[in-house]
C-alpha cells in the first residue's frame, strides 16, 4: 500500500496514490511530491512539500473517531496524537499492529478492503494491461498445445564409480558447526548427493539442541550466492592461487621478521587460526594482526568473555539492555531461549518473569512482562541505581532525574530480585557501556546468583581477545605513517564497515600491497591489489567453538563451488610446512585433547559433532560480595539525540546482505523487509514534525547519512535506532538497499551516539509487510465488526479473539480462561453444510503453537525457506503485498504506543478440516487429504486465487510473476528435491512439510509399523530455538501434539466460522509483578 | 433477381452444421487419442541410446539378478543406473574389443558418464518412490514389462496418470509376493498354477517375512514343504476363505492358502502386506507436492 498519502485526506490523492503505487522506485520523488502539493486543499503545503499533519489534526476530536464511523469514511486522518488519545480512553484489551491501523487511515482502509494490496494498479495502467492481454492471448494458444507437447528427451549421467556410502534419492546428514562470531552454531547438514540442501541445528548438542537461527539457515543460500568471487585476481587479471601464495611466501621470507606484514582479520572464532597465528607470531615477531569484527569490536565479547546463564533456574531475568532472545547476535541465543521458554510452557508449575529495559525497540522487550523504554545513555546509570538498590557495594550512582514511573519501576525491580536471590540472573547488554556488564556481574554477585544461575566457561568462544578498536586505530596510524607493506585482509570488508572517523580509504592507498581474502567481489576487493575467493564454512575444514565452550569441528559439505581457500592456509604459508592443509592443520590442533586412539576419537567427534571435554564451567570468577570499582557514564541530557547503532537482525554486520531469504525477511517488531530505516518512536515523529517514510539525514561526528524514518512502538524518545550492514554497493540482491550507517558510526561511539536528525527533502518508499493479509469484513458477518475491522485490530480484541491470554493469577483462578468469555468458540461439530469427513481412521495431522515462548526471531520462516523452495520476489513485490513467505510472525501489540506488548503469532496455513478455500476452487487445485492436510495440487491450479479470497486466515500466496529462478546454475544445486519448485500462475501455501509426512510414511510402512510421535518433523518447528512448534497425530491420544492439544488454554483462531483448524495455539500467561501491575504503564 | 442460394442450400448448410459438430468431435478424439499415443507417451519405442544395451542378453541370457545393476530399488525412491564400473566389473574380461562397447571404455577411461536417455520418464512434478512398491509387493515386471524379453528397452505402459490410478485404486491386482518381485515371468495364480500363501505370526514383522508363499503345494505331493506339511491345516480346509477370513484366522497354526486367483491373492497380501486403502493412495500428496 502507498504510505506517502498519509495525511492528505482528498479523493485525488487517493487515487493517485493508487496509480502511481510507491512500488515503482524507492525514490520516486516527482510524482508523489507533485500529488502532495495538488492534494492539499485545506491546508498549505508544507516547505517541505508535504502536508503537514498535524495542522489538520489539532482540531480533530479523537473521540469522534470511537464512536463515530462517518469520520472515519469521509477518509479523515488521524495523528499520532489523536491516536495515542483514542488509546488512553480504551479500557481493557485493545491489539493493534501498525500505526495505520490504529489511526485507521484511508490507505489502510483501502488496503483491506483488497485482497492484495495494491494489486489492481496493473489493471489501471492502460499499457501494462495491453502487456497482459498479449501474454493472455499467448498463453491461451499454448494453454492448448501445452497438454499434447511431448516431454524433450531427458538424459542419465551415472557415475563412473559410485561412491560407496551413496544411496541416490536418500539425503545423508552430517555434523558440522557455523562459525559466528558469537559463537559457534553447531549444525547437522542435509546433503542431497553430496550437495547440503539443508543447514539445522545438531539435535544432539547440548548448547543448542537441533535449534538454529535466522543467520545460520541464510547461510546456506549463502554458500550458492550467485554473485560469490570465483576467480584469484591480481590488479583485476585472473591468477592462480599457486602466484599468489608465492609472491606471499617470498615477501614474508624476505622481511626476516615480519616487519610491514599486517593482517587485518575479522575475529578469529577458531582455535585452530588461533595456534596458527601464534606460530607465525613467533616465526615472524614483527608482523601485526589486528581483528575487527563491526559488531562485535568494543563489546565485552572481544576481550573474551564467557559468562553463561542458566535461565532454567532463574525466576526473575532482568536484561539490562541485551536482546538474548531476539537474535543470535547476542551470545547465547539458542540456550538462552530455550531456558527461557522451557519455564513458560507449564505455567502451573511456576514460571518466570522478565524484566527488559532496553534502548531500542526488540522481541526482548516485547516478550518481557515489564518493559522499561530507556535512551542508551541512561542504561548505565539505570544499572548502577539498581545495583544500589540490590545492595551492590562501592557503586557511585550518577545522579540523574528520573521520572516517577521510572523509579516505580527501579523499586519494584530491586524488590523483586531481592526476593529471589539466587534464583534470578541479571543479563547486560552487549552494545552496551562495559560498565553495564561488570555492574550487572556486580548485582548477580550481591544476589549470590554465581554458580546458581550464572557460570563462567573455561573456554571464551573467542580465542584470540583483543582491543579491536584500538588495534585498528593503531593500524590506520601505521598505514598513515607507511609503516604496512603488506596488508591481508582475511574476511573483513573495512572499506565498507571501518569506523567513519578513522578514514580507513584514505589509510588503505597507503599500503604497498593489499590481499583480500572474501567471498564476495566487494567494496573491500575493488580497490585490493589481490583478491583471492574465501571458502565458505561449508566447504572447508575448519574448528570453532559454542558460546558454551565446546569444540566442533567445521567439515567441509562439498568441495569448494570456486576453488576458494580460507585464512588457514594463508597463515599456514607463513609456518614451517606451508603446504599443510586445514584439515591437517585441524587435526594437529586436536591431536593432544582427544583422548585415546586419535582416529577413533576424531572419527567420533566428525560424526557426533563436537569434541568430547573440551570445557568445564564454573561459576564466575569474582570475589562473593566484592564491591564494585568502575566508572559510570552520566547520562546525556534528556533532549539531545541518540543515534544506537545495532546489527541487523537479518544481515547482521552487512555480511548477508545478498542473501535475498534474510533480505526479504521481515524484521521482528517492525516488519521492515529490504531496507533498514531510522526507528523513532510515535512521540518523536509527531515532535519532529516527521512522518513515516520521510528521508531524514543523520549526523554524527563528521559523518552523515541518509535514511527513512519509520515508527518502532516503544522505541525510547529522543533516539534513533539504525541497523548496520545495508547500503551496500555490489550484490545483486544487496546494492542498492538501505542506507549505509557505517558511515555515521565512530571509533568513539560504536553502539550510540549524541548526533542530530534533518528532516531533508523527499520520501523513501519502504517495504512494510504488517499491513499485508489484512481482511476486510463486512458487518453483518456474524453480527460482528462495524464494517471497517481488519483481522487483526478488532478481532483480535472482541470476542473472536485472535490473541488469547491471562495473567498468572488469572489464569489460576481459572485454567479455562482461554474459552470463557468469547461468546464465538467453535460451534458444533454437526453444525457445517457439508458434510462431516471422518478423520478418526488413521493418521490426523496436527500443529501446536505455543504462543507464550514465541520470541519472533524468525527462524522457522528462513528455515521454511530453504526447505519449500520458496521464491524470493524483490522490494516492489513485497510492497504490493506479494511475499512468498508461507510462514509469517504476526505482533499484535497491545496498550499505549509508547509502551506497548506484543504478542506474537506465527500463522501459516491452518489446514482447516472444513477449508474454505477448497469449497471454492473450481478446478480442485486445492483438495483435502485423508489424513487431514490441505493440499496444493500445484499442477492442476489456473490461478483464480479464489482460494486466497476465501482464505479467513490469509496464509495463501501467489505466484504472480515468475519468481522462482529457473536459471542461476547454482541455485539449482540448493533446491530440496522433494518439493516442487513453482512457477507463474500458481497458488501456494503451507503444507505442514508434507515431503517429510510422507517420507516418514514410507519409511514406516517399509518397516510394517505406525508412525512414532516425533519421527516428523517440520522445517519451522526444527529451527525453533524456543520449541514453540509441535506437530504429530492428533488421533494418537499419547501424541505430545494431542495432550497440547487437550490443554485446557489451547485455541483455535477463528474457529466461530467453522473451520475446524488443525493448527491449535496456547494461549499466553504472563507472570506480571503486583507492583507494577498497571502495564504496560499509561503514558502521559 | 434471382435467388443466390437455391433451395438446396438448405440441405448443404444442415449439413455443413452437422459436418462442423462431426469435426469438433473428430478433432477432440483425435487430440484425446493423440495424447495417449505412443508418440507422446513414448510407450513401447526404443529410444536412440548411446549403447545397444540388451537386457534380454543380460538377464535371460546371463541371469544377472535386478538388483546387480539398479541397486537402490530397495531402498531408494530411485533405482538406481549403473555407474559405468558396473560395466567394466565383467568387460574389463570379456569383449574386451566389441565395438559395441566402445561408448563404455571411453567413459571409463575418460571419467565422462554414458549418456543414457530415459527411458522412464515422469514429470517433474510426480514424486514416484521405488522402495516402496517393491516392498509391497509390486514386482517390476508390473510397471517395466518382461524387461527380459527386450532386446532394446522400452516403456511397456504409458506411465500417464490413468495408468498409475488403475493400481491405486485397487491395488490387489497386481500385487504379488515380495519374494517373487524381481521374478520377470511370475504369472498370476490360476487354476493351473495355483499358489499357497501363510501369514508369518509375528505381528511386527517386516512386510517381506510377514507372508510365505510357494507355487509347490506345501501339503506333501513332493515340492519344499513336504516336510513341514503334516504341522499344517489341510489347505483343503481354507479353499474359499477370503483374504480377511484368512487373516482373521489365529497365527499360532501357520497355515498355507492356496490361490487360484489374483484378485483373492492380492485380498490376502493387502491384508498382511499392510497396503494402505484406495482413499489413502489416490490422494494427492502421495505423488504430488
Amino acid at each position: 500500500m502507498s504510505r506517502e498519502m498519509r495525511g492528505n485526506g482528498s479523493e485525488t490523492a487517493m487515487r493517485l496514490a493508487q496509480e502511481h503505487p510507491s512500488g515503482a522506485k524507492a525514490r520516486e520523488l516527482p510524482t508523489a511530491e507533485s500529488a502532495r502539493a495538488d492534494s492539499c486543499p485545506d491546508t498549505k503545503p508544507a516547505s517541505d512539500g508535504s502536508c503537514s499533519p498535524s495542522l489538520q489534526k489539532q482540531d480533530l476530536h479523537p473521540a469522534a473517531f470511537a464512536q463515530d464511523d462517518s469520520a472515519v469514511l469521509k477518509n479523515e486522518p488521524m495523528t499520532l496524537e489523536a491516536v495515542r488519545k483514542e488509546l488512553k480512553g480504551v479500557k481493557g484489551k485493545r491489539y493493534w499492529r501498525s500505526l495505520d491501523e490504529l489511526a485507521n487511515t484511508p490507505e489502510f482502509q483501502a488496503a483491506v478492503e483488497r485482497e492484495f494490496p495494491s494489486a489492481a494498479q496493473e489493471w489501471i495502467d492502460p499499457v501494462s494491461r495491453r502487456g497482459f492481454l498479449k501474454l493472455m492471448g499467448a498463453s491461451m494458444a499454448l494453454a492448448g498445445l501445452a497438454g499434447c507437447t511431448k516431454m524433450p528427451d531427458e538424459p542419465i549421467y551415472p557415475y563412473i564409480k559410485a561412491p560407496e556410502d551413496l544411496i541416490l534419492g536418500k539425503p545423508m546428514y552430517f555434523a558440522t558447526a557455523h562459525p559466528f562470531t558469537t559463537g559457534a552454531v553447531p549444525l547437522l547438514v542435509k546433503s542431497d548427493e553430496f550437495r547440503p540442501i539443508k543447514v539445522d541445528g545438531n539435535p544432539e548438542h547440548a548448547y543448542n539442541n537441533g535449534s538454529s537461527d535466522p543467520y545460520t539457515q541464510g547461510t546456506l543460500l549463502d554458500l550458492y550466492d550467485p554473485d560469490r568471487a570465483k576467480h584469484v585476481t591480481y590488479r583485476g587479471e585472473s591468477r592462480e592461487w599457486a602466484e599468489f601464495a608465492e609472491a606471499f611466501q617470498n615477501k614474508v621470507a624476505s622481511t626476516k621478521d615480519g616487519t610491514g606484514v599486517y593482517f587485518l582479520s575479522a575475529a578469529i572464532t577458531s582455535p585452530t587460526l588461533a595456534r596458527q597465528w601464534s606460530e607465525a607470531q613467533k616465526a615472524y615477531p614483527k608482523a601485526k594482526l589486528v581483528q575487527y569484527e563491526p559488531a562485535l569490536a568494543g563489546t565485552f565479547l572481544e576481550k573474551g568473555v564467557n559468562v553463561q546463564y542458566d535461565l532454567s533456574q532463574a525466576d526473575v531475568i532482568v536484561s539490562l539492555d541485551a536482546e538474548f532472545l531476539s537474535s543470535a547476535s547476542y551470545p547465547g541465543f539458542h540456550k538462552l531461549v530455550r531456558d527461557y521458554a522451557a519455564r513458560r510452557k507449564q505455567p502451573e508449575n511456576g514460571m518466570n518473569r522478565l524484566y527488559t529495559v532496553e534502548s531500542s525497540t526488540t522481541t526482548t522487550g516485547m516478550k518481557a512482562e515489564h518493559r522499561l523504554g530507556l535512551r542508551a545513555s541512561e542504561i548505565p546509570a539505570f544499572a548502577a541505581a539498581l545495583a544500589q538498590a540490590v545492595g551492590v557495594g562501592g557503586v557511585n550512582a550518577p545522579a540523574y532525574a528520573w521520572t516517577p514511573e521510572q523509579q516505580k519501576f527501579l523499586a519494584a525491580l530491586a524488590a523483586d530480585l531481592k526476593a529471589s536471590a539466587g534464583k534470578s540472573a541479571v543479563i547486560p547488554g552487549l552494545y552496551q557501556h562495559e560498565s553495564v556488564a561488570a555492574l550487572a556481574m556486580a548485582i548477580n554477585n550481591a544476589l549470590g546468583n554465581l554458580g546458581k544461575t550464572v557460570f563462567s566457561s573455561s573456554e571464551p568462544a573467542i580465542p584470540v581477545p583483543s582491543d579491536q578498536l584500538g588495534d585498528f586505530k593503531s593500524l590506520v596510524a601505521d598505514l598513515n605513517a607507511g609503516k604496512v607493506d603488506w596488508l591481508v585482509i582475511l574476511n573483513a570488508n573495512p572499506i565498507y564497515d571501518a569506523p567513519a572517523d578513522l578514514n580507513f580509504a584514505d589509510a588503505f592507498n597507503k599500503a604497498n600491497i593489499v590481499v583480500h581474502l572474501g567471498s564476495h567481489y566487494d567494496e573491500t576487493s575493488q580497490q585490493s591489489h589481490w583478491h583471492i575467493p574465501a571458502a565458505h564454512y561449508l566447504e572447508s575444514w575448519s574448528d570453532a567453538r559454542a558460546y558454551d565452550g565446546t569444540v566442533s569441528v567445521v567439515q567441509p559439505m562439498i568441495d569448494p563451488l570456486y576453488g576458494g581457500h580460507t585464512a588457514h592456509h594463508i597463515l599456514q604459508a607463513l609456518l614451517s610446512e606451508p603446504m599443510l592443509s586445514p584439515y591437517d592443520a585441524v587435526r594437529e590442533t586436536w591431536k593432544s585433547t582427544i583422548k585415546g586412539d586419535f582416529e577413533a576419537g576424531w572419527r567420533k567427534a566428525l560424526h557426533d559433532g563436537w569434541i568430547a571435554d573440551t570445557v568445564a564451567a564454573g561459576p564466575p570468577k569474582g570475589s562473593a560480595g566484592g564491591a564494585f570499582n568502575g566508572a559510570i557514564p552520566t547520562p546525556t541530557p534528556k533532549d539531545s539525540v541518540e543515534i544506537i547503532f545495532r546489527p541487523d537482525p537479518n544481515v547482521y554486520d552487512g555480511r548477508w546482505a545478498n542473501v535475498g531469504w534474510l533480505q526479504e525477511l521481515p524484521k521482528p517488531v517492525v516488519s521492515l523487509s529490504w531496507d533498514n530505516a531510522a526507528l523513532v518512536s510515535g512521540a518523536t515523529l509527531s515532535q519532529w514534525n516527521l512522518e513515516e517514510e520521510d528521508i531524514v539525514e543523520i549526523t554524527v561526528g563528521n559523518g552523515r547519512v541518509k535514511a527513512p524514518v519509520i515508527v518502532a512502538p516503544g522505541h525510547p524518545d529522543n533516539s534513533v535506532t539504525v541497523y548496520l550492514g545495508y547500503g551496500r554497493e555490489v550484490g545483486r540482491v544487496a546494492g542498492g538497499a538501505g542506507f549505509n550507517s557505517y558511515l555515521v558510526r565512530n571509533t568513539w561511539a560504536p553502539f550510540y551516539a549524541t548526533g542530530a536528525v534533518r528532516k531533508v527533502e523527499g520520501k523513501w518508499g519502504v517495504a512494510v509487510t504488517k499491513s499485508h493479509y489484512q481482511d476486510k469484513r463486512p458487518p453483518s458477518l456474524l453480527g460482528q465488526g462495524q464494517g471497517d475491522n481488519s483481522l487483526e485490530g478488532d478481532e483480535a480484541l472482541g470476542p473472536r479473539a485472535i490473541v488469547r491470554y491471562a495473567t498468572l493469577d488469572e489464569f489460576k483462578a481459572n485454567p479455562n480462561f482461554a474459552h470463557e468469555g468469547y461468546t464465538k468458540d467453535t460451534p458444533p461439530y454437526d453444525d457445517s453444510l457439508f458434510p462431516n469427513w471422518p478423520y478418526n481412521e488413521a493418521n490426523a495431522w496436527a500443529m501446536s503453537i505455543d504462543m507464550n515462548s514465541c520470541t519472533g526471531c524468525n527462524a522457522c520462516i528462513v528455515s521454511c525457506y530453504a526447505e519449500n523452495n520458496i521464491a524470493v520476489v524483490g522490494k516492489q513485490q513485497v510492497r504490493i503485498g506479494r511475499c512468498m513467505q508461507w510462514l509469517r510472525i504476526d505482533a499484535y501489540f497491545e496498550g499505549d504506543l509508547a509502551a506497548p506488548r506484543a504478542h506474537f503469532q506465527p500463522m501459516a496455513c491452518q489446514h482447516c478440516e472444513n477449508a474454505p478455500c477448497e469449497q471454492v476452487c473450481p478446478v480442485g487445485a486445492t483438495i483435502h487429504t485423508p489424513e487431514g492436510l490441505n493440499m496444493m495440487i500445484y499442477n492442476r491450479c489456473v490461478g483464480t486465487r479464489y482460494c486466497s479470497n476465501n482464505c479467513p486466515y490469509k496464509v495463501r500466496r501467489f505466484n504472480f510473476l515468475l519468481y522462482s529462478d529457473y536459471e542461476t546454475e547454482s541455485l539449482k544445486l540448493m533446491r530440496n528435491p522433494d518439493v516442487s519448485v513453482r512457477s507463474r500462475g500458481v497458488m501456494e501455501k503451507c503444507s505442514y512439510c508434507v515431503q517429510r509426512i510422507q517420507e516418514a510414511k514410507i519409511r514406516a510402512d517399509q518397516e510394517n509399523r505406525t508412525i512414532r510421535d516425533g519421527e516428523i518433523v517440520t522445517a519451522c518447528q526444527q529451527a525453533c530455538p524456543a520449541k514453540v512448534i509441535t506437530f504429530g497425530n492428533m488421533n494418537d491420544k499419547d501424541s505430545r501434539v494431542s495432550k497440547l492439544r487437550a490443554q485446557q488454554r489451547s485455541y483455535q483462531v477463528i474457529a466461530d466460522i467453522n473451520t475446524r483448524p488443525r493448527t491449535t495455539y496456547v494461549a499466553e500467561v504472563l507472570n506480571p509483578n503486583q507492583e507494577l501491575e498497571q502495564t504496560p504503564v499509561e503514558h502521559a | 433477381m434471382a435467388q443466390i442460394f437455391d433451395r438446396s442450400s438448405n440441405a448443404l448448410a444442415r449439413m455443413g452444421l452437422v459436418l462442423t459438430g462431426l469435426i469438433i468431435i473428430a478433432a477432440g478424439v483425435t487430440l484425446d487419442e493423440l495424447q495417449r499415443s505412443p508418440w507422446v507417451t513414448r510407450q513401447g519405442q526404443r529410444a536412440d541410446q548411446p549403447i545397444p544395451f540388451s537386457h534380454e542378453h543380460h538377464v535371460q541370457g546371463l541371469g544377472l539378478q535386478c538388483q546387480y545393476c539398479h541397486t537402490t530399488v530397495e531402498t531408494s525412491s530411485y533405482a538406481g543406473i549403473p555407474p559405468t564400473r558396473t560395466c567394466m566389473n565383467c568387460h574389463a574380461e570379456i569383449w574386451t574389443n566389441a565395438q559395441l562397447l566402445e561408448p563404455v571404455r571411453q567413459s571409463w577411461y575418460t571419467g565422462e558418464s554414458i549418456p543414457w536417455i530415459r527411458v522412464h520418464d515422469l514429470p517433474d512434478f510426480v514424486f514416484f518412490n521405488h522402495s516402496i512398491h517393491v516392498n509391497k509387493g509390486i514386482g517390476c515386471a508390473s510397471c517395466h514389462g518382461r524387461v527380459d524379453e527386450m532386446p532394446l528397452m522400452y516403456a511397456q505402459n504409458t506411465l500417464q496418470m490413468e495408468w498409475c490410478l488403475d493400481c491405486h485404486r485397487n491395488p490387489a491386482k497386481n500385487l504379488r509376493p515380495t519374494s517373487e518381485i524381481y521374478n520377470m515371468a511370475w504369472e498370476s495364480p490360476s487354476e493351473d498354477h495355483p499358489v499357497w500363501c501363510a501369514a508369518n505370526d509375528k505381528a511386527d514383522a517386516p512386510t517381506a517375512q510377514s507372508v510365505n508363499c510357494t507355487t509347490q503345494d506345501p501339503s506333501g505331493q513332493g515340492g519344499a514343504g513336504s516336510e513341514m506339511a503334516s504341522l499344517r491345516m489341510p489347505p483343503a480346509a481354507a479353499t474359499g476363505l477370503t483374504g480377511e477370513v484368512a487373516a482373521a484366522m489365529p497365527p499360532a497354526s501357520p497355515s498355507y492358502v492356496k490361490f487360484a486367483d489374483q484378485m483373492d491373492l492380492g485380498h490376502f497380501l493387502e491384508v498382511h502386506y499392510k497396503i494402505r486403502t484406495p482413499k489413502d493412495l489416490t490422494s494427492c500428496e502421495v505423488c504430488h507436492r
